[in-house]
């Protein structure tokens, strides 16, 4: 039951305009994946192109070892949850549910039971005769997973299945559809310009930009160490410092920005530092330092209180940064201090082109 | 708004049907009821009459085909009209909608020059020596009916293109996603959510081909004659206003009891129609 997806050198155009560039992914059996990216970066298109709603300029969509490209979006067997729900406004919960396996010729009293025992595992037993008119969004949701889940597709896709709702039910929503996703244990390909939605929900996410993917792997490592300044940027590496090697010494190497600071940095922590690289570092991965010492010098600016730091904005030689001072020496703006990589927090991405 | 306000709004509007129209129909209607012979008895002699019962069948027959035919025809182009991208959408309605700028009575005369004996059918047909003698298609049902779904498909095509483009393409989408192929999405979603535009299309060309009276009477003639030329006849011909009223009344009463039943037809399609 459980067949992996595959997507090869898929390219899609608007007109003249190229909105998938060459795009290709995987989803093994029964992993969830999500596509995360801002509006209009291509994320929407592949799943519509993997449903059958669009035909691509070039590529292939595989599901195990069936070739969906040209095939009618009704033959491909896929379950789909829309941001809008999708519920047909004319049918009451019940027969929303067992429409698809009405269409797969399953007999009433079968439907009955089945979309019954969905209804059940959603919570909404009690719903089902009303219209989707007299359910609110999170039901409607749940109505909408239901039946998608029922015809039990090797392929579940959602497209941005929560951002209709509001901030204390998506995140209830978003463990209901973990939770029944691996329990049933269907490959599933989840499209969310939430970056908070995805890490949470995803085994692996693709970061996508401009009809690509920048980066596809677990949270934890998009989080941590960032393949690009790209991906760095999205996951919230505020600052990022390009820097050039002056000295090597074994595992230590010493680096040079603009303005003149000089990093130490070692190779230990870092992995191989290349010539010319920059340094990324969210606000915690940047310490203020109020004495003299090795790092940035900066001027302070604004001071916000995070509960845990104290956050300043600081111009320096390479531009405006972000970095967290100590809570038990609040320092004024104006005051000059020396920002200093904290090596754990940050990592080495290649320069920008 | 306070309560006043809003019922001070309507109340122009509800002056205007009540004086204009409730109070004018319920004398008309009243009149009948108001006979020496008593007070059913006009009504008896109108359903005792098999020529007057004929031409109320022939009514019934007339607009009922006249509704089918416009809601197949109209269903069809507006399904067409509603998945064209936006400037052809508004040039195909524009064209649609286009003959009803011109008057009833203009496009039911036109039908007169297309139909006649020395028409352009049977100019063409005669030419093409296709037929030897020119048919008589004027003052027959056919001609009428033409005539009135020639009339009343832009109303239809105007409600449905509307109604159709109201559907979600994410419901369409839902339905073909949940593997339903065209025909079955097509019966089972798209159909049943155009209802409330089929109602309401089909009681206006209904309302409007069994009232009508300009085109029967140019196109029919007194060969087939429908309920409102017979009104006419009896009010502004004979004199018979008792007849005449007797006629409005039965014309009244069998519209509001069609537009109920094809209400009732319509809820058991679609739970979310009116």
């Amino acid at each position: 039951m459980t067949v992996s997806l595959t997507i090869e050198n898929l390219s899609a155009h608007y007109g003249s305009t190229q909105v998938l560039k060459d795009l290709s992914l995987s989803v093994a059996a029964g992993e969830l994946v999500s596509l995360l990216g801002s509006s209009g970066c291509g994320k929407t298109t592949t799943l519509r192109i993997v449903a059958g709603f669009l035909q691509p300029t070039s590529g292939h969509v595989r599901l195990g070892d069936r070739d969906l490209t040209t095939l009618a979006a009704h033959a491909r067997d896929i379950g789909l949850v829309f941001q809008n729900y999708a519920l047909f406004p004319h049918l009451t919960v019940m027969d929303n549910v067992s429409f698809g396996l009405k269409q797969r010729g399953v007999a009433k009293a079968d439907r009955l039971v089945r979309a019954g025992a969905m209804l059940e595992r959603v919570g909404l037993s009690a719903l089902a005769d009303r219209l989707p008119s007299a359910l609110s969004g999170g039901q409607k949701q749940r109505v909408a997973l239901a039946r998608a889940l029922v015809i039990e597709p090797p392929l579940l896709m959602f497209d941005e299945p929560l951002s209709n709702l509001d901030a204390k039910l998506r995140v209830d929503m978003r463990v209901e559809i973990r939770q029944l996703q691996k329990a049933n244990g269907t490959t599933s390909l989840y499209v969310t310009h939430d970056q908070e939605e995805a890490f949470s929900i995803s085994d692996r996410v693709a970061i996508m930009n401009a009809g690509r993917i920048m980066q596809l792997d677990t949270p934890e490592v998009l989080y941590q160490k960032p393949a690009n300044a790209f991906v760095a940027r999205f996951v919230g590496f505020e600052n990022l410092i390009p820097l050039t090697v002056k000295a090597r010494d074994g595992a230590n190497v010493t680096a040079e920005a603009a303005g003149g600071a000089s990093l130490n940095l070692s190779q230990d922590i870092f992995g191989a530092i290349p010539d010319r690289f920059m340094l990324a570092a969210r606000a915690d991965g940047l310490a203020v330092k109020a004495v003299a010492g090795k790092g940035i010098a900066a001027t302070l600016g604004t001071r916000t209180y995070l509960g845990r730091a104290y956050q300043y904005q600081c111009s320096t030689a390479v531009g405006d940064l972000v970095a967290n001072g100590t809570l038990s020496e609040p320092l004024e703006p104006g005051t000059a201090a020396v920002l200093e990589p904290v090596a754990e927090q940050c990592c080495i991405l290649a320069p920008e082109a | 708004m306070n309560k006043f306000a809003k019922w001070g709004l309507t109340l122009p509007a509800t002056i205007a049907v009540i004086v204009l129209l409730l109070v004018p129909v319920i004398l008309t209607i009243a009149t009948t009821f108001d006979e020496p012979k008593g007070p059913f008895s006009t009504y008896a002699a109108f359903f005792n009459s098999g020529f007057r019962v004929n031409i109320l069948t022939r009514t019934l027959r007339i607009a009922l085909i006249t509704t089918s035919i416009s809601l197949v025809v109209g269903f069809l182009a507006a399904y067409v009209i509603a998945q064209m991208p936006g400037r052809l959408k508004s040039l195909a309605i524009i064209a649609a909608v286009f003959p009803l700028l011109t008057g009833v009575v203009v496009r039911s005369f036109a039908w007169l020059i297309i139909l006649g004996k020395n028409g352009i059918v049977n100019d063409a047909l005669t030419g093409l020596g296709i037929i030897a003698e020119p048919l008589s298609m004027l003052y027959t049902e056919g001609s009428v009916i033409v005539a009135m779904v020639y009339l009343f498909v832009p109303l239809m095509i105007l409600t449905l293109t509307g109604v159709l483009e109201g559907i979600p393409r994410d419901v369409i989408e839902a339905s073909s996603s949940l593997g339903a192929k065209p025909v079955a999405t097509f019966l089972q979603v798209i159909l049943p959510l155009a209802v409330p535009g089929l109602i309401v299309g089909a009681v206006l060309v209904f309302t409007g081909s069994f009232t009508s009276y300009a085109t029967p009477q140019l196109l029919g003639g007194e060969r087939q004659m429908m309920m409102g030329t017979l009104l006419y006849q009896r009010a502004m011909v004979t004199f018979d206003w008792v007849g005449a009223s007797t006629v409005a009344a039965i014309m009244v009463v069998i519209t509001i009891a069609i537009v109920a039943i094809m209400s009732r037809m319509a809820r058991r399609l679609n739970p979310m129609a009116v």
